[in-house]
C-alpha cells in the first residue's frame, strides 16, 4: 500500500496532506504518530461522562491533528462534536444523537488507526 | 564590514499546542529560519517564557489545551510587566477565538490548518521584526544602567508636560557628583555604577511621592522635572544619604542646581539654567544646593549680550585702548620708559563695561584672541603715530592670552604687525601671565624661545600670583618680572609683605632681569621699592591708564621736563 493509497482509504485527502507537509516522507511520518495520539481515547472517555468541556476539547483537538494531517472526514466528524460543545453555542443535537455521533467519529478514528497500522506493518 | 543582520542572534520561537503532530509540524515549518522550543500546555509555555524572557522573539500558542489554556497565558503575560513585550500570535481556527485574543493582547494569529507555509513565515518574521524595532526603541528610551529616561526621550516627554498641562508648575533640577571620574578611579567603574544606579533608584523613590519625570544623561547627571517644591535641601539630603551609606571610606559629594518654574520658559532652557546653578557651585565645598535667581538670569544675559556685541563693538571701534605708564624710578626725577597697552570697552547702550566683566567671558570662550589682536595692532599703529607725530619712540606691552598659545600663526602675525609699522621687536613687548607658563610650561617655553628668537622681548605677568618653583623660573626664557599688585598693596604697614618684595627683587637679581613693580598707589610704596632696588613701577601714584590723547599729552610733558632736568 502507497501512501496515497492509504489516504485513499481512510478518506484523506492526500493534496492537503501535501499542502502542509510537502514531502511524502514527512506525510508518512506524521501520519504513523496519529496512532500514539491520545485523541481518539480523550474523546472516548468524554463521551462517556458527557462532559461538555472535555467533549469540546478533545474534539478541538481531534479535529486539529485531522486537519494538518489532511484526514478531512476525521476532521469534519470531529467538528461537528467541537461546534456542539463550543462554550457559548447553544446545542443542536440531544444527548442521544451526539452519543450516536461519538461512536461514528470514535468508529471512523479506530478504523483510520487501523489502517495506518496496516500500512506501518508493510514496513 | 559586518552587516548588522550577522550580529542578530539566532531567534528563539516556542510552539505551545498539546497535540505533538500540531507541534512537528509548525516546527518544520519554521526550523530552518528558528531555534525552536516546544511546550504542550499553558503552564509549561509560562515556565518556558520566564525562563527565556530575555531570549524569545515570538510565541505561537494554540489556545484550547489542558492544564492551561492559550486565553490564561495571554492574560498572564499581558499583564507581567517583564514579559509583556514578548509578542504572541495565537494558533486557531475559529474566528470569535481570533477576535477575543486579539483584544486579549496577541500580536496576530495563524489559522489551522497549517497548509499555508510562506503566509506562516511572513507573519512569524514580520511580528519578530516589529517586536525588535520596538525593543530598540524601548532601549533608546532608556539609560541602561539606572532604567531612568535617555536624554532625548526625557526631553520630549517634558516638553510635553510644558505643551499639555501648563498649569503644572514644573522645576528644573539637574544633580552632579562632584569629581566623579575620581569616584571612578579610587573605587572602581563597577562601585561608580553603584553610586549611579542608587541615585537613580532614590530619585524615583523621590518622584513616586509627587509627579515628575528624570533622566540620566552624561556620565554623572542626573535631570528631574518634577513638581515645584518649596526647598530642595531635603531632597539633595536624602540622596546624599543614600550614597555617603555606600562607603565608610568613599568621600562621595553630590551638589544640586535648581530652576523654579517659569511660564515662559521652556523646558530644555529652563535645564540650562539649572545646569548652570549646578556648575557654579563646582568644587565648592560649602555650598551644594544652588537655585538659580534673577542676579543670575541678569548676569547671563548680560554675558550673551557682550558676547554677541564683540564682533559690532571692533568694527564700530567702541573698544578703546588705554596706556597706563611705566616708569624708571632708579632715576631722579623718575622718568617715563614704556606703557602698558589695556583694552576699554565704551558700549553705546551700556557705557563703560569693566575688563574685569568681558575680559573673563572671553577667555572662556575662545573670543578673547579677537580682542587680542585688536589691542596689538591698535598698540603697534600708536607706537608708530606718536613715533611720526612727536618723535617719540615708547615700548608698549601688550597682553598674550592663553588661546594665543595655540595659535600655529602667532609668531608670523606678530612679525608681519611690526613690520608693517616699521617698529623695532622690542617695542611690542609681550606680557604672559604666570599661570600660563605654569599650564603649559613646556609648549609655552617653546613658543616664547621662538618669539624672543624673532627679536620680542617677554615680560612675565603677575609674577608671585601663580605656582612657579624656583627650579622652573631659571628655565623661564623671560626678559622682565612683573610683580603682581598684592605684594606692594601692603609693604607700606606690613614687613612680612616688604620681606616678600625684597624675595622677588632677589630672583629677579637672579634671573638677571629687571622688576615691574605694579599696583603702586603712594609715595611711601614708590621709596620703599625705590630702595629696595626694584627698576619700575606702574600704578596710580604716577597715572591711571589713560585715553590715547591724554597719554600723548603725559608724553610731551614728560620730554618737556626730561629737556629741562638736561638743561
Amino acid at each position: 500500500m502507497t501512501i496515497q493509497e492509504l489516504y485513499a482509504k481512510i478518506g484523506g485527502d492526500y493534496d492537503q496532506a501535501v499542502r502542509v507537509m510537502k514531502k511524502d516522507k514527512l506525510i508518512d511520518k506524521y501520519v504513523r504518530k496519529l496512532t500514539a495520539s491520545n485523541v481518539g481515547e480523550m474523546l472516548a472517555q468524554a463521551g462517556e461522562t458527557m462532559d461538555g468541556t472535555k467533549l469540546f476539547e478533545s474534539a478541538h483537538a481531534m479535529k486539529g491533528v485531522c486537519s494538518n494531517l489532511g484526514l478531512v472526514a476525521l476532521a469534519n466528524a470531529a467538528d461537528e462534536i467541537t461546534e456542539e460543545f463550543r462554550p457559548g453555542n447553544a446545542r443542536k443535537l440531544s444527548d442521544e444523537q451526539v452519543r450516536e455521533k461519538l461512536q461514528a467519529v470514535i468508529q471512523r478514528y479506530e478504523d483510520t488507526t487501523r489502517c495506518i497500522r496496516e500500512y506501518e506493518a508493510q514496513g | 564590514m559586518i552587516k548588522s543582520k550577522q550580529l542578530k542572534k539566532p531567534q528563539l520561537v516556542l510552539i505551545v499546542d498539546d497535540q505533538e503532530i500540531n507541534r512537528d509540524v509548525l516546527g518544520m515549518i519554521l526550523e530552518d529560519y528558528y531555534e525552536i522550543i516546544y511546550a504542550s500546555n499553558g503552564r509549561e509555555a509560562l515556565d518556558l517564557i520566564q525562563q527565556h524572557r530575555n531570549r524569545l522573539s515570538v510565541v505561537l500558542l494554540d489556545l484550547i489545551m489542558p492544564v492551561m489554556d492559550g486565553f490564561q497565558v495571554l492574560e498572564h503575560v499581558r499583564n507581567d510587566e517583564f514579559l509583556n513585550s514578548i509578542p504572541i500570535i495565537v494558533l486557531t481556527a475559529e474566528r470569535s477565538a481570533e477576535l477575543k485574543a486579539l483584544q486579549m493582547g496577541a500580536a496576530d494569529f495563524i489559522t489551522k490548518p497549517f497548509d499555508m507555509h510562506e503566509v506562516i513565515l511572513a507573519r512569524v518574521g514580520r511580528i519578530i521584526e516589529l517586536s525588535e524595532g520596538r525593543q530598540l526603541i524601548s532601549a533608546a528610551e532608556h539609560d541602561q544602567l539606572t532604567m531612568l529616561y535617555s536624554r532625548n526621550f526625557f526631553f520630549e516627554y517634558a516638553n510635553r508636560i510644558h505643551r499639555y498641562h501648563p498649569n503644572w508648575h514644573m522645576d528644573a533640577v539637574v544633580v552632579n557628583i562632584e569629581q566623579f571620574h575620581s569616584v571612578n578611579a579610587l573605587n572602581g567603574r563597577e562601585f561608580g555604577d553603584k553610586v549611579l544606579r542608587i541615585i537613580g533608584d532614590e530619585i524615583r523613590a523621590f518622584l513616586s511621592e509627587t509627579e515628575g519625570i528624570t533622566s540620566r544623561f552624561e556620565a554623572d547627571r542626573f535631570d528631574i522635572y518634577c513638581l515645584h517644591q518649596d526647598n530642595y535641601q531635603a531632597l539633595l539630603d536624602r540622596l546624599q544619604k543614600r550614597v555617603s551609606a555606600l562607603s565608610k571610606t568613599a568621600n562621595i559629594r553630590l551638589r544640586m542646581g535648581v530652576a523654579p518654574w517659569r511660564e515662559d520658559v521652556e523646558p530644555e532652557l529652563l535645564f540650562d539654567r539649572a545646569c548652570a546653578a549646578c556648575s557654579m557651585i563646582r568644587g565648592n565645598y560649602k555650598t551644594h544646593l544652588m537655585v538659580y535667581d534673577e542676579e543670575m538670569r541678569l548676569r547671563e544675559i548680560l554675558n550673551q549680550r557682550l558676547l554677541n556685541d564683540l564682533r559690532r563693538a571692533v568694527d564700530e571701534k567702541e573698544l578703546t585702548v588705554y596706556y597706563q605708564p611705566k616708569y624708571d624710578i632708579q632715576c631722579d626725577p623718575p622718568k617715563l620708559s614704556s606703557a602698558e597697552a589695556l583694552i576699554r570697552w565704551q558700549h553705546p547702550e551700556l557705557g563703560m563695561v569693566s575688563p574685569g566683566t568681558f575680559i573673563p567671558l572671553f577667555e572662556g570662550n575662545g573670543q578673547i584672541s579677537a580682542v587680542d589682536n585688536y589691542v596689538w595692532n591698535e598698540a603697534a599703529r600708536q607706537i608708530a603715530e606718536w613715533r611720526d607725530k612727536i618723535g617719540v619712540t615708547l615700548p608698549v606691552s601688550v597682553n598674550l592670552s592663553r588661546v594665543d598659545v595655540f595659535d600655529p600663526s602667532l609668531e608670523e602675525r606678530l612679525d608681519a604687525l611690526v613690520r608693517q609699522y616699521g617698529l623695532d621687536h622690542k617695542l611690542l613687548k609681550l606680557e604672559v601671565t604666570e599661570s600660563a607658563y605654569t599650564d603649559n610650561a613646556e609648549q609655552m617655553i617653546e613658543l616664547i624661545n621662538r618669539l624672543r628668537n624673532c627679536g620680542f622681548e617677554i615680560e612675565m605677568d603677575d609674577f608671585g600670583s601663580g605656582y612657579s618653583s624656583l627650579n622652573m623660573l631659571s628655565c623661564m626664557p623671560i626678559d622682565v618680572l612683573k610683580m603682581d599688585m598684592t605684594f606692594v598693596r601692603n609693604i607700606g604697614h606690613s614687613e612680612k609683605d616688604f620681606r616678600l618684595v625684597e624675595v622677588v627683587l632677589d630672583i629677579a637679581k637672579y634671573l638677571k632681569v629687571p622688576v615691574v613693580a605694579e599696583g603702586v598707589e603712594t609715595r611711601q610704596q614708590l621709596e620703599m621699592l625705590k630702595e629696595a632696588g626694584c627698576e619700575l613701577v606702574q600704578g596710580f601714584y604716577f597715572s591711571r591708564p589713560l585715553p590715547p590723547g591724554e597719554f600723548e599729552r603725559l608724553i610731551i610733558r614728560e620730554k618737556e621736563i626730561e629737556r629741562e632736568n638736561e638743561a
